[in-house]
């Protein structure tokens, strides 16, 4: 086991797939996030959402999320990498299928449809955690809509901060870049919502 | 009545190999002097371009196989192009048989 991970990370290393997963892993968890946040305030803006509705809506969209970053990452990376693959055995005149670059770059497509789809259903998991809480009763109904709340302007400062510590930035300013887009589109979410319409 | 069997063994080559950027000489040479026969390997660059890198590789060792470097190189992505040089040593080995 322990030899199957160390090649497959030397895989990973040798197809330079790290760049492209950590752009993937921002990008689709701050999708998961933002969709939570225009579920939850979308169905919180006349009245407390029915913990029954965020988690159903965020269970779809998670799962849809989720098929969609997975497929779509696996198929986009596989064509990429093959054609890398052709121009590379054109250059070496020699077919490469059988050496460590046609399994890299499988390993490549593998690694990168994970992180597309795992990324935004976990970012839109984390704020679905409240209202389950609320559901079974184990905290107050009340509740759920602040924390989970929080936990989404938390992830968001998160990936903020991680983006400037990639780009060596300050994290700090980042961060709070990223959550002022939240803070931003949550307003606007709520202003929608409140809308009387009819 | 004593008989003589004389083996050659491999003592170095020189080769000519076209390899892509990556995996990159350090790895390839560590590959290569893992495997049994070899003592010691040394690799430079001699071309590159946009694609691939020609180098030359040198092996040195007590019995080199050259399928088992071969079979490496490609492994890696790696080919060889000309084996440039070639160093043989004989081994002797001493059997004794009985008197008739």
């Amino acid at each position: 086991m322990l030899a199957w991970i160390r090649r497959f990370r030397e895989y990973l290393r040798l197809s330079g797939v790290a760049s492209i997963s950590r752009r993937y892993f921002v990008m689709n968890s701050f999708d998961g996030a933002m969709t939570m946040l225009g579920v939850i305030l979308g169905a919180s803006a006349t009245g407390p959402a029915d913990p029954r509705f965020v988690i159903g809506a965020g269970l779809g969209a998670s799962f849809a999320m989720g098929v969609s970053g997975f497929s779509g990452a696996y198929m986009t990376e596989r064509a990429e990498r093959k054609k890398r693959l052709r121009k590379l055995r054109r250059a070496m005149l020699f077919d490469l299928r059988s050496t460590v670059h046609a399994k890299a770059s499988f390993a490549a497509s593998i690694w990168a449809a994970v992180i597309d789809g795992t990324s935004p259903a976990i970012a839109a998991a984390i704020p679905m955690i409240p209202y389950a809480l609320a559901l079974f009763q184990i905290a107050p109904s009340w509740s759920a809509f602040p924390v989970s709340m929080v936990s989404i302007f938390a992830t968001l400062f998160v990936l903020g901060a991680f983006l400037g510590k990639i780009s060596k930035e300050n994290v700090m300013a980042a961060g709070l870049r990223m959550l002022a887009v939240g803070v931003i589109t949550g307003v606007i979410v709520w202003a929608l919502g409140s809308l009387r319409i009819g | 009545m004593k008989s003589c069997l004389v083996a050659t063994q491999i003592r170095k080559i020189l080769l000519d190999v076209l390899k892509p950027h990556e995996p990159q000489i350090q790895e390839l040479a560590s590959k290569l002097g893992a495997l049994p026969g070899i003592s010691e390997v040394s690799i430079s660059l001699a071309e590159i371009d946009q694609s691939t890198e020609s180098i030359k590789v040198s092996i040195d060792g007590t019995d080199i196989s050259i399928d088992s470097v071969r079979k490496t190189l490609e492994e890696l992505g790696a080919v060889i192009h000309s084996i440039d040089q070639v160093s043989v040593a004989k081994k002797k080995k001493t059997s004794r048989s009985r008197q008739a």
